[in-house]
């Protein structure tokens, strides 16, 4: 649903002269799979075993009840990330500045509360007016 | 609507018919991460983003640096297509 609200913020994200690229765990088939099914107009890079996502300090591993709720939903998590690690990325997006500064972080420890896009595109702005 | 509301509305209903165990599961999970003190380990607005170089869907290579190159970058860390 999120990456569904970006599309929209994507096309605003160019036209301000930036890139927009989501990173997610799972294998390169699922990412296929969820750009054509939704359309994506951006790339969704695979992070494997979420070694990027560790070096930007938000990899976390699932509790052990936790992975059992996630079976029962059929949210098969070494099917599709390809390892057994149970572990994820917090939600998190990040603008970085064309000199490799971390500007803007929107990090969150409840996976169901992420920013408005709109609050991301406020921001890219101020960061370009500067 | 925007997209914390939608969400809100999805969590709502997901909790509404989840058994009450798998519910407190998932929140107490929630509440223990926060607890950990992750947020404080995580990157953070100043710092240098680590360079990256990963595959897209079609097993294109994408490094952070190459794509500074253009611009600035707005990065989204995703869990999953489910």
């Amino acid at each position: 649903m999120e990456l569904d609200a970006l599309k929209k913020a994507d096309a605003e994200f160019r036209a301000l002269g930036a890139t927009f690229i989501a990173i997610s765990p799972q294998l390169q088939s699922f990412n296929r799979e969820f750009r054509e099914e939704k359309k994506l107009t951006f790339e969704i890079l695979s992070d494997p075993g979420n070694e990027v996502a560790q070096r930007y300090g938000i990899k976390f591993q699932l509790p052990e009840d936790l992975r059992e709720v996630y079976l029962k939903f059929n949210i098969d998590l070494p099917k599709y990330n390809g390892d057994d690690s149970w572990t994820l990325p917090l939600p998190a997006r990040l603008i970085i500045d064309p000199k490799g500064i971390i500007r803007y972080a929107a990090i969150n420890a409840d996976y169901t509360v992420r920013p408005e896009p709109e609050e991301t595109i406020v921001a890219l702005k101020k960061i370009i007016e500067r | 609507m925007g997209l914390q509301q939608k969400l809100d509305t999805l969590k709502k209903g997901f909790e509404g018919q989840a058994p009450k165990e798998v519910v407190e599961i998932m929140h107490r999970a929630t509440a223990d991460l926060e607890k950990s003190g992750i947020l404080d380990a995580t990157v953070q607005v100043g710092d240098e983003a680590v360079d990256f170089s990963l595959k897209n869907a079609d097993g294109k290579e994408f490094s952070l640096k190459e794509l500074l190159s253009e611009g600035p970058v707005v990065l989204s860390f995703y869990r999953g297509k489910w």
